[in-house]
């Protein structure tokens, strides 16, 4: 059965074989960052990222696609602060959350959750060449209609 | 699909009672009475649902006068579906980059 999707939270986590101080520094240093934000197929120059760690501060990175060169921005403002246990961030059109957990010896459970608040983040992202995959739920509709 | 469309379509979506009544017609049309039939409210509550549901593009009702029995357009829900997937993607591979970048460090 088709199950209609929730639109409004995405949560997605993710167990690192890391200490939680290396899995924030990943997400706070700006040098560190760049090595890893976004799609694959998408880059982020070093020199793009703008971080002001606390809370209210404004961050900015570019993603640039390795296909094209088009290049995305992505941008907001910190709402928390915690380390090395939580950060929060708001764009225009989510509020995200991110939570570093200790599991064990050098192990850390992160977990994201994102709320759409409006679909101008997504509809950004899309327009800004991430292009796009619409049929799949569509297909199953389709199919479920017919039997 | 423009954008306003988009915007009406994720409001449709909000509502876990719209959500429940989409995965009822994917097993096929159904009428209002045979859609209210689960939920603790009334069929004209239930009516208004379908309208918000209709207006957004992501159910069609037949013409029968009495029974307008409601049905799936997946092409809406398809669309909408599709841009949380790209999005959840855009969060996903940054997270599998993360374990590679981690692993190198």
């Amino acid at each position: 059965m088709a199950e209609a999707p929730a639109a409004h939270v995405i949560e997605i986590a993710r167990v690192y074989p890391a200490p939680r101080e290396a899995v924030w520094a990943a997400w706070t240093d700006p040098a560190q960052i760049a090595g890893w934000w976004g799609k694959r197929g998408w880059r982020t120059p070093p020199e793009s990222v703008e971080i002001d760690l606390r809370p209210g501060g404004v961050f900015r990175l570019d993603s640039v696609s390795e296909a094209d060169g088009t290049v995305m921005r992505h941008d907001g403002v910190f709402r928390a602060v915690e380390p090395p246990g939580r950060l929060a961030f708001g764009t225009a059109g989510s509020e995200a959350t991110v939570t570093f957990a200790d599991v064990g010896v050098g192990r850390t459970e992160m977990v994201f959750r994102v709320e759409l608040t409006t679909t101008d983040a997504i509809r950004r992202r899309a327009e800004n060449g991430l292009g796009s995959a619409f049929d799949r739920l569509g297909e199953q509709l389709r199919t479920g209609e017919q039997a | 699909m423009a954008t306003d469309q988009l915007s009406t379509t994720f409001a449709a979506l909000a509502d876990p009672t719209r959500r429940a009544i989409l995965a009822r017609l994917s097993h096929g049309e159904a009428t209002v009475n045979e859609l209210a039939e689960p939920f603790p409210m009334t069929v004209q509550a239930v009516s208004k649902h379908l309208k918000v549901l209709e207006r957004a593009g992501l159910i069609a009702r037949g013409r029968t006068a009495q029974l307008r029995p409601s049905r799936l357009q997946g092409d809406p829900l398809g669309e909408a579906a599709g841009w949380l997937d790209e999005y959840r993607a855009f969060w996903e591979d940054g997270f599998d980059k993360l374990r590679e970048h981690l692993a190198r460090g």
